[in-house]
């Protein structure tokens, strides 16, 4: 502290009246700063007592599961930590399956085919540069040949490690075979067409970090070990626990559900935002007033609806994707009022420069709207992983094709509520994972996409 | 490379408002037209039906010998250069050039070769690396301009691409369009709302005012011999003058009443008078600034004015002036051969006296707004 700060809180007054000098205490001001401090720090207090409330049930959740079901009760307790610590809980939810073996394989053929896809396609591509560019089909044969000679590595692999048997799988091999070769074709265009080779000859030219050439093999790789994963999901799946099945069935209801849902409304959006048509305001309307009513009120009508396409029960899956998806076009407003922003004369000039408007769509809206599709694919994947009120009854009574919501509710609902409370805890706390993980990556564009629909972004 | 044939082209907007009317206009290939007008005379909508961007509510739309009216902007063959620039934000001025040849499947070294012409006519080469928010507003028109020529359009369309730069920058762009139009011989379509620009670049200037043509020619025959009132206003700056004065029609000459003073007409004007069958009328009588000489001494067959404000402008002064009906008079005066007993003579409140010979003067009809001799 400096002296100054040291010098007694006091003014000294000349009284002429009385002749002498007074010491008056200053009267307290209230500084700027410290209304400032008091302000934030009740702030901090409010916020601190409201994230107790929201926080406490969780790590509840979180505590209680695991407590172990087999050495203390297994009902609720009226202690927090739990005597003894143990996984018990967790491993019920994989019990009876192999998981765990599955993934260690897997990973291992996926891994090893990938980086074999990856090592491939770079030899594609320099033999391509290396190509007359007017030779189109020479240069097709040759990406295909390569795609093909992965492909072989890849079934050769799942068969070797996994046991994937060729006999009685045909079906499925053949749907594997075709996906492959398309997705692969796409990501292989996509590889080998960046050739900056021309570019790098123009002055001050500064390639994109995304395009530094290991950059790009990486991220090839994983595109191509997700692909492998997924194809050996179909030609080889693992052995499910109860729970594993309800949560690949709320993964599968999900994922379809984040991309089919995106493509509609951010269809619908840009083409209320951009196309002028007769009817154009009386549907907005009209859906802002639909969208006042709750979801759940059509309930008993769509149940009647999916019963009749065999869609109930046994079809649950494909008939919770449709219900999601069908209505998801009412959710346009938020991302209108982002394409709104975006300047309509780019829309022009690209029309202009020779492009239609879905590749205006999709080569000059999209790259912009980064922040609003992000947004949109997270909303739309959690829509479905947090459902229980069409889920319940759409799979009604038909157990294995509950989503985690359904199942979990119905351990402790109709099983045993006393014995199955630490495994639903547990349950509940595997749920949370991929939403918090997904939340916290894609946070930045989260928080734009909010607020830029409301200011440009 | 192609003409452009506009008949009876008509723009009405779903709210029943008209924005063109019946608009006939023939452009020849390789010519530079300019459309000017005062904002919301349609000019700009014009523009929009030529490059497809809004749909013609009447007549037929050609270029070349092919009907356009209901052909997509990207088969059209044109290219449009806008006030905004609409450069693509997210991809590198090089990309933004290759965008339309990338659509058109044109081979990469043929992209490569068109984009670093375009850059060179431009000078825009050591900024193809850069994306559009790293450059400035002059060089980002440039790249706008660069986006238009690479392509080779048959029409290029350009929307006031000037009034969005600051005025230094905006008379030596004007210079580079210009230069570019000798360099890529096509069709020019160019909108504007400053007649500078329409008189340095066009071949020939359409004047427009809410939704009409007024006039179509070449800049020095708008200037020279407007058709009407607005046209007469509208080009030239500072504006033309415009006055009360009386036409009279004696025996076979005419001669025009101003204040008292009389101005007889020359030969040409009488014929051209005479042939229009104009009588003895009240007009409205235009002269242009720089047509008015002011003397200082002897006021024989003069108008008296007195100085209202005096602006110095360097090599010329405007002096704002009032006759004795309260009309008032801009006089561009040049400085060179002042005196300096002159230039003490013209300071606020002085009486001064302006003349203009018979050539000089444009006689408007005050009901119709139109040019007596020439309408």
């Amino acid at each position: 502290m400096s002296k100054k700060n040291k010098v007694p809180e006091v003014d000294i007054v000349v009284d002429e009246q009385a002749g002498v000098i007074r010491e008056v205490k200053p009267e307290k001001t209230r500084s700027k700063k410290g209304h400032e401090r008091r302000v934030n720090t009740s702030i901090y207090v409010i916020l601190v007592i409201m994230s107790i409330i929201w926080l406490a049930p969780f790590v509840f959740l979180v505590f209680q599961s695991f407590r172990s079901y087999a050495l203390e009760s297994g009902g609720m307790v009226d202690y927090l930590l739990p005597k003894h610590w143990s996984l018990d809980n967790y491993r019920f939810l994989f019990d009876g399956s192999n998981f765990f073996p599955w993934c260690g394989k897997a990973l291992i053929t996926c891994g090893i085919a990938a980086i074999g896809q990856c090592a491939l396609l770079t030899l594609a591509q320099k033999k391509l540069s290396n190509m007359d560019s007017s030779d189109k089909k020479g240069r097709l044969v040759w990406l295909l040949c390569t795609l093909a000679v992965g492909l072989v590595v890849f079934l050769a692999l799942a068969a070797a490690v996994q046991g994937m048997a060729f006999a009685g799988n045909v079906g499925k091999i053949c749907i594997v075979v075709a996906l492959y070769l398309i997705v692969g074709y796409i990501m292989a265009r996509m590889f080998t067409k960046q050739d900056d080779r021309l570019l790098r000859q123009i002055p001050g030219y500064v390639a994109d970090e995304d395009s530094s050439p290991l950059k790009k093999l990486l991220s090839l790789c994983l595109e191509f070990l997700a692909m492998d994963l997924i194809l050996l999901c179909i030609v080889s799946p693992m052995v499910t626990s109860q729970y594993l099945r309800w949560y690949g069935n709320t993964l599968t209801i999900a994922l379809f559900v984040a991309v089919l849902q995106t493509i509609i409304v951010l269809s619908v959006s840009y083409t209320l935002s951009r196309l002028r048509f007769k009817g154009r305001k009386l549907i907005m309307n009209v859906v802002l007033v639909l969208g006042l009513f709750p979801g759940f009120l059509t309930m008993i009508t769509l149940y009647f609806l999916l019963k009749q396409l065999g869609m109930t029960g046994a079809g649950a899956v494909p008939g919770l994707i449709l219900i999601y998806v069908a209505s998801s076009g009412m959710g346009y407003y938020i991302s209108k009022g982002f394409f709104d922003t975006i300047p309509k004369s780019l829309d022009e000039s690209a029309r202009i420069d020779g492009a239609t408007r879905f590749q205006v769509f999709l080569k000059i809206i999209m790259p912009l709207a980064k922040p609003i599709v992000i947004y949109t694919i997270l909303m739309a994947f959690m829509g479905p992983w947090g459902d229980y009120v069409f889920a319940s009854y759409v799979a009604f009574g038909n157990v294995p094709n509950y989503n985690v919501a359904v199942g979990l509710y119905q351990w402790v609902n109709v099983n045993d509520y006393q014995g199955y409370f630490t495994r639903f805890c547990a349950g509940g706390v595997l749920v949370a994972v991929p939403i918090t993980a997904l939340f916290l990556a894609l946070q930045k564009y989260y928080v734009e996409g909010v607020t830029g629909g409301a200011v440009k972004g | 490379m192609a003409s452009v044939t506009l008949e009876h082209v008509k723009k009405i907007y779903d709210n029943k408002v008209t924005a063109v009317h019946d608009f006939n206009l023939e452009i020849k290939d390789k010519e530079f037209v300019v459309f000017v007008g005062p904002s919301g005379c349609g000019k700009s909508t014009t523009l929009r039906m030529l490059a497809g961007l809004e749909d013609i509510s009447e007549g037929t739309l050609k270029i070349g010998d092919r009907v356009v009216n209901d052909v997509e902007p990207k088969d059209r063959d044109i290219a449009m250069v806008f006030q905004n620039y609409a450069l693509y934000p997210h991809i590198t001025v090089y990309e933004n050039m290759a965008f339309s040849l990338r659509l058109r499947k044109m081979d990469n070294e043929e992209i490569h070769r068109r984009v670093c012409q375009a850059a060179e006519i431009l000078g825009i080469t050591e900024y193809l690396g850069r994306k559009p928010k790293a450059l400035s507003g002059g060089q980002r028109q440039r790249v706008a301009i660069g986006r238009a020529i690479v392509r080779d359009p048959a029409v290029f369309l350009m929307d006031e691409p000037l009034s969005n730069l600051d005025a230094k920058l905006r008379n030596q762009m004007r210079a580079e369009i210009i230069m570019l139009r000798k360099r890529v011989d096509t069709t020019f379509i160019y909108v504007t709302h400053d007649q500078t620009e329409a008189m340095t670049l066009g071949d020939r200037i359409v004047v427009m005012k809410d939704g009409y043509i007024m006039q179509v020619g070449s800049p020095q025959e708008v200037f020279d011999t407007p058709k009407n009132l607005f046209v007469a206003g509208f080009i030239g700056s500072p504006q033309m003058n415009f006055l009360k004065a009386k036409l009279v029609k004696e025996g076979s000459g005419y001669s025009v009443e101003l204040l008292g003073v009389k101005i007889p007409l020359n030969a040409d004007q009488n014929a051209a008078l005479a042939n229009n069958k104009v009588g003895t009328q009240e007009i409205t009588l235009g002269v242009r600034p720089e047509h008015t000489s002011v003397l200082f001494d002897g006021k024989q067959n003069a108008i008296e004015c007195s100085i209202n404000v005096n602006e110095m402008m360097g090599s010329e002064l405007h002096l704002h002036l009032s006759t004795v009906n309260n009309d008032s008079i801009i006089v561009r005066l040049p400085t060179v051969d002042l005196t300096q007993e002159q230039r003490k003579q013209l300071s606020y409140g002085n009486k001064m006296y302006i003349t203009f010979p018979a050539k000089v003067m444009h006689l408007f009809d005050p009901k119709t707004e139109k040019n007596l001799i020439y309408g």
